[in-house]
């Protein structure tokens, strides 16, 4: 709960948000709820919000993932670049996985649905007044999932136990075979071998699953288990250590030149249902993306009356450098294209 | 149909939340397993059918897709196309534990060695 704080202990909290209604909302039933304790300020847009902060220093920014041109998820992390002591939360009228993992590897504290009624602003509300009271654990989080990751592998090592541990996350699908207590093989990437168990292990993020044994395609590792955690442990410090001197951490992957990577959106286009352009940017033949988008609503009809899931939402396009979103509602067309790639660091 | 790519769709593309999945050869046999019955072999069969419509369109982009995911509210289909001929079709329950495998199996299918 809100505990008696004075006003120069006020935190400003920001909503970002593009839909009027929600802002209108959040003034109205957080706003009692909060009186004294938080001052609120709500931005329309993504622009909006960058403004905002420019002029009043915040405590907290609650970012709508679903806004046109500068969406949540860029806008996450956006902030954490330029205001690393800024808290984050997203919201989302659609949770999914996918969605709550980038949120929350873009730095987002809380990944949480978009309250609709009295009673839910509450329970945000609490939330929120729970999370501008935890004192920041710096690197806590990023820690303990590595350790984790490394505990398992010791254990079953110790277990003398014989497994596959499948570890990944959006960019990469690896795989670290254990056989009677010896880690034998590693594959992540297009790596192979220590290398590749060095670069699974230094992944910042992620998920792992243990998975019974099966023989690996080839065996590339030999040599005592404690003695590979120890040296993929010191290439992960050095890459630390790297990163805290401002240096960019050193591609395990290639061991070579530091990049980061930059996601850029390359093609905006927003169209009423007829295929009348509202707003354009970066498509080069806007007809040919119109008919592509109608041609998605086509088939989209006809792949809902096969599966029976509900209404169709979204087309989700992966390609090697980036992804695009295309919704077609009988009111809108929509099509957004990113691409991702590694630059060198700054 | 090939064993390789039988045993694979058996043994790996259906982890919790897959209510169907599917492989397509690239001289058309089709090969589908049904999860849950909400979406049954033949229903699978003719979601890998649909995806012609969409080679022509979708995957003809210049944005060169490897996959794509179409979502709806109570669950996702996945298809995803090798250069060689072979489709995979996935068909998952909405906000289920499949979803943040569809990534790295979509990765996997297109890895898999399936022969000439």
């Amino acid at each position: 709960m809100v505990s008696h704080r004075n006003n120069q202990n006020l935190r400003h909290i920001l909503f970002v948000d593009d839909e009027p209604d929600f802002l209108r909302m959040v003034q109205d039933v957080l706003g009692p709820l909060c009186a004294g304790h938080w001052q609120l300020h709500c931005a329309g847009s993504a622009d909006a919000a960058l403004e905002q902060l420019k002029r009043q220093r915040m405590d907290l920014a609650v970012v709508d993932t679903n806004m046109p041109v500068l969406d949540g998820l860029q806008l996450l992390n956006l902030l954490g670049k330029r205001y690393p002591e800024l808290k984050k939360v997203s919201l989302t009228g659609f949770v999914s996985e996918d969605q709550r993992s980038a949120c929350l590897a873009a730095g987002a504290e809380l990944f949480i649905e978009k309250p609709r009624s009295t009673e839910e602003f509450r329970a945000v509300f609490a939330m929120l007044d729970d999370l501008m009271s935890w004192v920041p654990q710096q690197g806590f989080q990023g820690m303990l999932r590595r350790v984790g990751l490394q505990d398992v592998i010791q254990m079953e090592c110790l277990g003398r136990n014989s497994s596959v541990l499948e570890v990944y996350n959006e960019h990469v699908l690896g795989r670290i075979y254990i056989e009677e207590g010896s880690i034998i093989h590693a594959a992540g990437g297009d790596l192979v071998g220590e290398r590749a168990l060095q670069r699974l292990l230094a992944l910042p993020g992620g998920s792992f699953e243990l998975v019974p044994f099966e023989p690996p395609p080839e065996r590339t590792i030999v040599g005592p288990w404690e003695f590979l955690l120890m040296e993929a442990a010191r290439v992960r410090d050095e890459n630390a250590a790297q990163a805290a001197t401002g240096q960019p951490e050193v591609d395990p992957k290639t061991l070579a030149a530091p990049t980061v990577p930059t996601v850029q959106v390359t093609e905006t286009l927003i169209c009423t249902g007829m295929g009348h352009t509202l707003y354009e940017s970066g498509c080069a033949d806007v007809q040919n993306r119109v008919m592509l988008l109608k041609n998605i609503a086509r088939q989209a009809t006809q792949l809902g009356a096969i599966a029976l899931l509900g209404n169709f939402d979204r087309l989700e396009l992966q390609a090697a450098e980036g992804r695009a979103i295309a919704q077609a509602r009988p009111d809108r067309l929509v099509f957004v294209a990113v691409t991702s790639t590694r630059s060198p660091g700054a | 149909m090939n064993t390789t790519a039988k045993n694979w769709l058996t043994e790996r593309a259906s982890p919790p939340g897959t209510l169907a999945c599917g492989l397509r050869s690239p001289d058309g046999e089709v090969f589908c397993r049904s999860i849950e019955e909400i979406c049954p072999e033949p229903t699978m069969q003719k979601l890998l059918g649909q995806f012609d419509g969409m080679r022509a369109t979708i995957f003809a982009d210049p944005l060169a897709p490897r996959w794509c995911t179409w979502a709806f509210d109570q669950g996702q289909i996945r298809f995803v196309p090798r250069t060689d001929g072979w489709l995979l079709g996935l068909v998952i329950r909405a906000e289920s534990d499949a979803q943040p495998r569809l990534d790295p199996l979509s990765t996997e299918f297109l890895g898999l060695d399936l022969g000439a």
